[in-house]
């Protein structure tokens, strides 16, 4: 697949009945295979671009959309979300209403996807093989979904679109209603993801869990593109600080009164103290 | 008659019922309709827990057509039945074309607005009691010769009226009318308060038509 | 889990094994023959026919329990109303004071009992022998919408869900307060405050469900493959056709006169 995996072009969205738009004139590119963090306080419409990408926005929500998104080659407007759902995947915040509702079993679960692609029986029991591996909940393969705690069910959520094999993955603040060996575990699948060259767009609010694995974060405020760039640099402007904060370790940096950029990840902000004299 | 509603009288009389119909069920209509069979027997359930002498098995379907109109409504109905006939109740099997007409019912009331004015509130009500009594009368006739199989309506009204001699199918309407005509009085005030209890956005999200007017261009996030 | 609702019991008779289109088939047309048959020993034989095959199929100990605890009440009820108060009672059998029990009553409440029970023991029978993943698949199969297939399997998981949270609303109104015990008027106005949030909280995250099924493909105009195969059989074929043929030509026959 040639070309960027997500493009926006002036994208200005409102939902139906709304009176202001969500977004407003949002330009970004994001090429395939990168991992692209977004942020923002609330209702700076970081969750109305996860769900712009995937199509949901016009489609499900109806509203009115303005400019262009073009998500893999093709426009959103010319593809509904589940032809789209071939090829992009879309993880959200609850994992409980992820689950289908209709299967008892995990395995069947994850095979759901492809089901309704009309995927053949033996390639679907490879990709539900291939997906629970991912993920790690090979071992739960046969327990009823509703047994399955938080964490386990985000991650069977996870697999369900990993099943698909999409080339885009987005996800809106994915680990927010887990705890933390939940999350940590779901970072790991994306990291390895990232390393076979799934493109990943991730809504997160933790700065310093972005700052570490993307190399790429774009801030939104106000339903417009605040910064877009690597996070040692988009967290060192102000306006970025003063609206979406900044990881704990440049706060304890400025507290510290470290001379240079503020660090952004742990690594970093030892390095920096070491350089000043600290441990 | 179907200007009962808030939206006014509609072009031609038969044309208008069949536009109650003209929406393809999208994926929320699918996702509501499962839920509204679980609210049919949450609320058959309830009555019971609460000893109430009433069946109070349609209140998802009611409110399901309220909502999403008479695909939604009439799939609850009729599978609500098929799930009770295979697992609790096989006899209410062949009353599930009833339980289907009640959905239907409510959903073309609910397309139109009934339940938003009084006059249309009374209309669902007496529609659905029809459908309910009308229906189920000949159904009983066949299989019970004419009881309701409530015991209340069999002792009470069928069997004096049948020994003082009214023909069967009166005595059986007449039996039948006294069961459906509190147990749809509060299925339909239920569902009705069900809906208004609801917050707006819900009514609007399942509405599978939209009818808001023209809006304004919507300003610039900030 | 969604067994809670389901009544198939697990065995491995010529029942159990049958593709449900089969046992669906043989539910209908004996409910059909049932209610088609002149006359209650008619109806006495095709009962007899559907217990043999119950006792066949291993589970006739708790259809039996299942299938009275349904029936007793509403036989009960025809005996003592029709016995009573048929049009055509002619025959005095007993009298209670001064109610007076006929024969033609009675006998027509035995015929009415007899056809219920036909009712009750056919859908059982296949309620019993038939899990419900395989209904929703065979009919699937058969060309129902992979759309209300769904709507079926998440009815039947749903259901139970949304019982258990009735339960725990109605321990949390009551530890509010809610009276939901005494006379008449006090236990109906505990009906909708224990209904409405009940209500709420089941539609609360339909439209969550709703988006991640579509981001899943949910409703994809794809052929449906099959998730596994039915074992279907000749012999299978040929009683369905015969089940099937016996219907009309039963009907036929009580027009033409079968007494």
């Amino acid at each position: 697949m040639s070309g960027p995996a997500l493009v926006f072009e002036g994208a200005s969205y409102a939902y139906e009945e709304a009176a202001r738009e969500s977004v407003s004139d949002v330009s970004l590119t994001v090429d395939a295979g990168e991992w692209v963090g977004v942020t923002g306080p609330t209702n700076s419409g970081k969750s109305t671009l996860c769900l712009l990408a995937m199509g949901l926005a016009p489609h499900f929500f109806g509203g009115r959309l303005r400019g262009k998104v073009t998500v893999l080659g093709r426009q959103t407007e010319t593809v509904s979300v589940i032809e789209r759902s071939s090829e992009v995947g879309l993880l959200f915040q609850n994992p409980f209403t992820q689950v289908s509702g209709a299967r008892e079993r995990v395995d069947e679960e994850v095979a759901f996807g492809p089901e309704c692609h009309g995927v053949p029986s033996e390639d679907v029991a490879a990709r539900v093989e291939e997906a629970m591996t991912l993920v790690g909940i090979a071992h739960l393969a046969c327990r009823h979904p509703l047994d399955l705690s938080g964490g386990q069910l985000q991650r069977l959520a996870l697999a369900g679109l990993l099943a698909m094999r999409p080339k885009l993955l987005l996800l809106d603040e994915p680990t927010s209603q887990l705890d933390p060996a939940g999350t940590s575990a779901i970072f790991e699948v994306l990291g390895g993801l990232h390393g076979r060259g799934t493109t990943i767009v991730m809504v997160e609010h933790r700065l310093e869990t972005l700052s570490e694995l993307c190399a790429r974060v774009v801030v939104m405020a106000g339903g417009r593109v605040l910064a877009d760039g690597a996070p040692g640099d988009v967290f060192n402007r102000e306006a970025v600080q003063q609206r979406a904060g900044m990881p704990v370790f440049a706060r304890l940096a400025r507290e510290a009164a470290l001379p240079g950029p503020l660090p952004v990840t742990l690594n970093a902000a030892v390095a920096a103290f070491a350089r000043n004299g600290f441990g | 008659m179907l200007a009962f509603g808030d939206q006014g009288p509609r072009r031609g009389y038969t044309l208008g019922v069949l536009d109650a119909f003209k929406f393809r069920l999208n994926t929320l209509a699918i996702v509501l309709i499962p839920v509204c069979i679980a609210i049919d027997w949450a609320g058959h359930a309830l009555a019971t827990t609460l000893k109430l002498p009433l069946f109070l098995d349609s209140i998802g379907t009611v409110l399901g057509g309220l909502l999403a109109g008479p695909w939604v409504g009439g799939l609850a109905g009729l599978i609500t039945n098929f799930i009770s006939s295979g697992t609790v109740d096989p006899i209410a099997a062949p009353y599930c074309v009833i339980s289907l007409a009640i959905g239907i019912a409510a959903g073309i009331g609910g397309y139109y607005g009934w339940h938003k004015t009084w006059p249309g509130r009374i209309a669902l009500y007496v529609l659905i009691v029809l459908v309910a009594s009308i229906g189920s009368t000949p159904l009983n006739i066949n299989l019970y010769g004419g009881q309701s199989g409530v015991a209340f309506g069999d002792t009470v009204i069928y069997a004096p009226l049948v020994k003082a001699g009214w023909p069967t199918w009166l005595a059986a309407y007449l039996d039948e009318l006294s069961g459906d005509l509190p147990d749809k009085l509060i299925t339909v005030v239920v569902g009705i308060l069900i809906f208004f209890g609801l917050p707006n956005r819900y009514r609007a999200l399942f509405s599978v038509w939209r009818r808001s007017p023209a809006q304004a261009e919507p300003a610039p996030a900030s | 889990m969604a067994g809670g609702l389901s009544l198939y019991a697990e065995g491995h008779s010529l029942l159990h094994r049958a593709h449900p289109l089969t046992k669906g088939v043989l539910t209908l047309s004996a409910i059909a023959l049932a209610f088609t048959a002149p006359s209650a020993t008619w109806v006495a034989g095709v009962l007899a026919v559907l217990l043999v095959l119950v006792a066949f199929a291993g589970v006739i100990r708790r259809l039996l329990a299942v299938a009275v605890a349904i029936l007793l009440p509403i036989t009960v009820l025809l005996f003592v109303v029709q016995g009573f108060a048929n049009a055509s009672n002619r025959t005095v059998v007993f009298g209670l004071g001064p109610i007076v029990y006929y024969r033609e009553g009675l006998a027509f409440a035995a015929f009415a009992a007899l056809r219920i029970a036909c009712l009750v023991c056919a859908t059982f029978l296949f309620s019993f022998t038939t899990r419900p993943a395989d209904i929703s698949e065979a009919l699937m199969q058969r060309g129902l919408s992979p759309r209300m297939g769904y709507v079926l399997q998440s009815a039947l998981q749903i259901i139970p869900q949304t019982l258990e949270m009735a339960g725990r609303i109605q321990d949390a109104q009551r530890a509010r307060g809610l009276e939901t015990e005494g006379s008449l008027r006090r236990r109906a106005r505990a009906y909708l405050p224990l209904m409405l949030p009940l209500v709420l909280s089941s539609l609360v995250a339909t439209q969550e469900r709703a988006m991640a099924l579509e981001v899943r493909g949910f409703g994809l105009p794809v052929k449906r493959i099959a998730r596994y195969a039915f074992r279907d059989t000749t012999p299978q074929h040929v009683l369905r056709w015969a089940l099937a043929l016996a219907v009309p030509a039963a009907i036929v026959a009580r027009v033409v006169g079968w007494r």
